[in-house]
């Protein structure tokens, strides 16, 4: 029975939930669930996983750009069909991941994958830098500050390297988000794309009282400074509205989110902060929060050219300096951030100094510090 | 600004079909359009009372109230307010008291 816009609630089926993915495992991943004994990486992206039973489960791990057409996924399907007996499966940093049992046809997948190499790299396992996750941008958002699928295209292209190597101290997580609302894993990245807002919000005083309920936006914003006012409209009426203490405003855009008449996207003013340090394994070290370290990088459409150079700047100085099995942040904090700083060749600026409520903890409150050319060309 | 004409008389609205003018256009009327598309066969007096306490809220405190407080002060559960408005409060019952379309991540 089709669909009846007359009677929707007719023949209606509701709450049934995802598929249980019991239904979707491979024989081999079936049987030996909860059997595994350890696993080796054979390769940048194979995998090999052993069961007590002496079963064996080969992965590879390939590259995705996770916004894909049906006729992708139908690729995926085939290559699937052909090789895997119609399993395939995506991992959390969207990957999609083959799974044979036996090593004559993983070599015989190899083979498919590598004719499609373009659109199927294999890689993504261990100390590599791996698919980045990220956000919506201008395909389908309508509060970013930048795009998503371009910078990480762009980014991804020039660490291309990293994907199909094994070389880095450890792995490293590389995330993007085009606002602040940090959709993903921007706020525990080792290294975060972030886009940003330079300028307060436009009101539009024709629109708002229609389309706005002004006390959300005015609880919106974190700083205080909305506060309910009375404007005049372009047909000289006085409606009621908002007041933005622009002095005040940091450019959260949390009341454009709220109130569809409070428009803050600007091409000059927004663009990307660069945010390090992150993680959320409790290897070795606690989880921790990205940090700011480079404020503002420009949208340069379509190959942000100049994030591009930054990111890599800093996976370089990290590779080089930065002990086996150290991840990004635990570098910086051993080395000291003043020398990060230094090696990763970023300008120190007031933007990454904390400002917000909290923010004391976040000074140094000890003589322990090392001078570096930073400090000298402060001292000069 | 696309405008939606019901029974001769005229309303603006967005893509989602909520007035754009809110409470300044709401009329009877607009509750016997939105009717319509939102699978209602007939408005009864629960449906009356979920609109009236949308809108008495509303012109209160300037905020559609929180699905809790519009609970507790029509005594319908949530359950009850989608079987009255398939849609959920939201694009249903808002939609239909004239409220401004729900904002935020939804």
């Amino acid at each position: 029975m089709g669909y009846d816009p007359k009677n929707p609630m007719e023949g209606r089926i509701t709450d049934l939930g995802p598929r249980y993915y019991g239904d979707f495992l491979p024989p081999v991943i079936k049987e030996n669930k909860g059997k595994w004994l350890y696993h080796e990486i054979l390769e940048p992206g194979v995998l090999v996983h052993v069961s007590e039973t002496g079963a064996k489960v080969f992965t590879v791990r390939c590259g995705s750009a996770r916004l894909l057409t049906v006729n992708r996924v139908r690729l995926y399907c085939d290559i699937a069909d052909q090789h895997c007996d119609g399993y395939v499966r995506f991992t959390t940093r969207n990957n999609v991941e083959f799974m044979v049992a036996s090593e004559e046809k993983l070599e015989a997948l190899k083979a498919t994958l590598l004719k499609h190499k373009n659109v199927l790299p294999i890689g993504g396992t261990g100390a590599c830098v791996t698919n980045i996750v990220h956000t919506q941008g201008w395909v389908h958002c309508h509060t970013p500050a930048t795009d998503a699928s371009g910078p990480v295209k762009a980014v991804m292209d020039d660490l291309f390297e990293y994907f199909g190597s094994m070389v880095l101290p450890a792995q490293v997580r590389i995330a993007l988000a085009c606002c602040l609302n940090m959709c993903g894993a921007v706020h525990a990245s080792d290294i975060a794309i972030l886009g940003i807002h330079r300028k307060p919000p436009m009101i539009d005083h024709d629109r708002i009282t229609g389309v706005c309920e002004i006390p959300l936006a005015v609880a919106s914003c974190p700083l205080g400074a909305i506060k309910p006012a009375k404007a005049t409209n372009s047909a000289g009426e006085e409606v009621k509205s908002v007041a933005v203490n622009n002095e005040r405003c940091m450019f959260c855009g949390n009341c454009y989110t709220m109130c569809p008449a409070m428009p803050l996207a600007d091409p000059d003013g927004d663009g990307i902060a660069i945010l390090v340090g992150g993680k959320v394994s409790n290897t070795r070290s606690a989880p921790k929060f990205s940090k700011l370290v480079v404020p503002f990088l420009p949208n340069t459409t379509p190959r942000w050219p100049e994030v591009v150079a930054c990111v890599r700047q800093i996976l370089v100085a990290y590779a080089k300096d930065a002990k086996k099995y150290e991840r990004l942040g635990e570098w910086a904090e051993r080395i000291g951030w003043e020398k990060f700083f230094e090696k990763a060749g970023i300008p120190f600026t007031d933007k990454s100094v904390d400002d917000y409520r909290l923010a004391y903890d976040t000074w140094r409150t000890t003589s322990q510090f090392k001078y570096t050319s930073h400090t000298a060309a402060y001292t000069e | 600004m696309a405008t939606i004409e019901h029974k001769g008389k005229t309303y603006e609205v967005d893509e989602d079909g909520f007035l754009l003018k809110g409470q300044e256009e709401w009329d009877e009327n607009w509750v016997d359009y939105v009717k319509t598309v939102e699978g209602i066969a007939e408005i009864t007096d629960e449906h009356q009372k979920v609109i009236d306490a949308l809108q008495e809220y509303y012109k209160k405190n300037g905020i559609a109230p929180m699905v809790r407080i519009l609970s507790k002060t029509t005594g319908f559960p949530l359950k009850r307010i989608y079987e009255l408005f398939p849609s959920g409060p939201g694009k249903g019952a808002c939609k239909m008291a004239g409220l401004p379309k729900p904002t935020g991540c939804v």
